[in-house]
């Protein structure tokens, strides 16, 4: 009895730290601008200013940036998705040489993030002359080295015996990854599409090194530029800029949020 | 379609991106770090490890360097710290666990930037929350950005805010899948809990521990974002990194060459980080 309310004020004392940012966040973004800076905090707004949302808007154009964002992260895990899948379904179902090797040479992968590769790439991008597009977004993330590891493992999952009674109902090949595979596999794929979805819209340092044009700009560089201009000023409107960009994600988490937790459980990191 | 080649073209095209972005990168790097600066797009003579001596003759190099590891070294244990004890917490049958899980994980699907704005606010020298409330019990305030003593520290503190809540739910998972009849065995034997969590349960949780560590170094290696939305690595270098001091040297300086070789040496640090903590895990 005494540790269990032990556990539940240690868990609420946690989120103390955790919390109080966020609603910080959410009360400044609806301060009016001499509400900002007081003396004393205030916690509430007096009147909410909503239309501090509004400012924040069009103080960019953040519309396009959405635009931007939402066919980008689009593509990445569509492309993602098909990719992962065919590379997957080749290591786990075929017998052929040079398997094991072409296996590591897929998660090896792993290590080397875009964070150090971005110069090069980034020459290989602007000798094509594809800087400042959705091309350059998007293809260097077309493969996951991620999630072919993660389907692999689930493919290799299904017996054999299903292989086969598929193939005697004239199911094989592609028909039997597409109609027996990703069905069966379904908790992985949706799992790593959550992952790839907030990986991608939030990501900020790829979309920072090849765009520098608000035609093709993302949401996150957007906020950036924002960033850069209002500090010291406009807190109100940062914040509520700050919260529109993180809106859809956080949406996305709180209605799928049980899926986001067993991704963990699927990414096969249990020993 | 002869059924020997179908693996191959389903691999083709993953096979094809990891070529042109992940490996030829990093062969082209080796390339740029080897080379005089060119005219143009092309690129000079060959100048061989001269550019790297070039480097390591660079104190602030070091300076980074040093900077670089002191944050993953910081964040990454502090961070895997609080989420095993949170985990531990959240692993008992308590109601409203679900609900504590999903708080603890909302940071990790904020974007940075938005971290970044936020946290550049609740840090603010000007009306900013934590000063005031350090002020409200007696605390004098604190330069978090803006002094050099101060601002590393604040930055892995932002970093500890943002991932403990991803290592948490990968610890959950290495809690759950733990064999149960081991654990309860160990309490029958009436063992306190803190002598069964050293004894069982952390020897236990080796393989997570090995991949979490993996995962975490690996990616705190990649710190970029807080430093140029928040201090531009300043003060005076103070919060410095590879990363950013790769990008300085490339996109504000222009030197390519130098870049790819803060690029490689990085590479070689993670590479050698990893070795020895899959060689300590395995022995």
């Amino acid at each position: 009895m005494i540790r269990r309310y032990a556990s539940y004020a240690v868990l609420v004392a946690g989120l103390v730290p955790l919390l109080l940012p966020l609603y910080w966040m959410a009360a400044t973004s609806l301060k009016a601008k001499r509400e900002v800076f007081t003396a004393v905090p205030q916690w509430l707004p007096a009147h909410p200013a909503w239309d501090n949302y509004l400012l924040a808007w069009t103080a960019e154009p953040f519309a396009r940036f959405f635009f931007n964002s939402i066919v980008v992260t689009t593509l990445i895990v569509v492309l993602q998705l098909v990719l992962a899948s065919l590379a997957a379904f080749a290591l786990s179902r075929f017998e052929f040489r040079g398997r094991r090797i072409i296996f590591w040479v897929i998660v090896a992968a792993l290590i080397v993030p875009v964070q150090i590769t971005f110069i090069a790439n980034f020459m290989t991008l602007a000798r094509f002359g594809l800087l400042n597009t959705y091309v350059a977004l998007i293809a260097p993330y077309a493969a996951s080295a991620f999630g072919t590891f993660l389907l692999r493992q689930a493919f290799a999952a299904v017996p054999r015996q299903l292989e086969d009674a598929a193939r005697l109902d004239g199911c094989s090949g592609l028909a039997f990854l597409w109609h027996v595979l990703l069905p069966l596999s379904r908790p992985t794929v949706l799992a790593f599409a959550l992952v790839a979805v907030v990986t991608h819209w939030n990501d900020y340092f790829w979309p920072l090194i090849v765009t520098n044009n608000n035609a093709v700009r993302t949401l996150p560089i957007g906020l950036g530029m924002f960033v850069g201009q209002e500090v010291t000023t406009d807190w109100n409107l940062l914040m509520a800029a700050s919260i529109f960009v993180s809106a859809p994600m956080l949406l996305l988490f709180f209605l799928m949020q049980r899926y986001f937790v067993q991704s963990q459980l699927h990414t096969g990191i249990r020993g | 379609m002869k059924d020997a080649a179908r693996p191959y073209l389903y691999l083709f095209p993953t096979l094809a991106v990891l070529a042109v972005f992940t490996y030829f990168p990093l062969a082209r790097l080796v390339e740029l770090s080897l080379r005089a600066p060119g005219v143009g797009a092309s690129l000079g003579p060959w100048i061989g490890f001269s550019g790297y001596a070039k480097l390591f003759a660079n104190p602030l190099f070091w300076r980074v360097a040093g900077q670089t590891l002191l944050y993953v070294f910081a964040s990454v244990p502090i961070a895997m710290a609080v989420a095993l004890a949170l985990a531990l917490l959240l692993d008992q049958p308590l109601r409203g666990v679900g609900v504590f899980r999903v708080l603890y994980y909302t940071p990790v699907v904020m974007p940075t930037v938005a971290v970044a704005a936020l946290a550049l606010w609740m840090f603010n020298a000007n009306g900013g929350l934590i000063d005031y409330l350090l002020h409200a019990i007696g605390f004098a305030p604190v330069p978090w950005l803006v002094d050099g003593g101060w601002a590393l520290p604040t930055l892995i503190l932002i970093a500890v805010w943002k991932n403990v809540g991803y290592y948490m739910i990968i610890y959950l998972a290495g809690l759950q899948s733990l064999p149960r009849a081991v654990l309860d065995a160990a309490r029958l034997d009436g063992a306190r809990p803190i002598v069964r969590f050293f004894t069982v349960t952390l020897p236990l949780l080796r393989p997570t521990t090995f991949f979490l560590a993996v995962v975490a170094l690996v990616g705190s290696f990649q710190v970029f974002d807080f430093v140029n939305l928040m201090t531009q690595g300043g003060p005076s270098n103070a919060t410095n990194v590879l990363v950013y001091f790769a990008y300085q040297n490339g996109f504000e300086y222009f030197q390519l060459g130098l870049a790819a070789a803060v690029s490689l040496v990085m590479f070689a640090m993670v590479l050698l980080i990893l070795g020895a903590v899959a060689w300590a895990f395995n022995r």
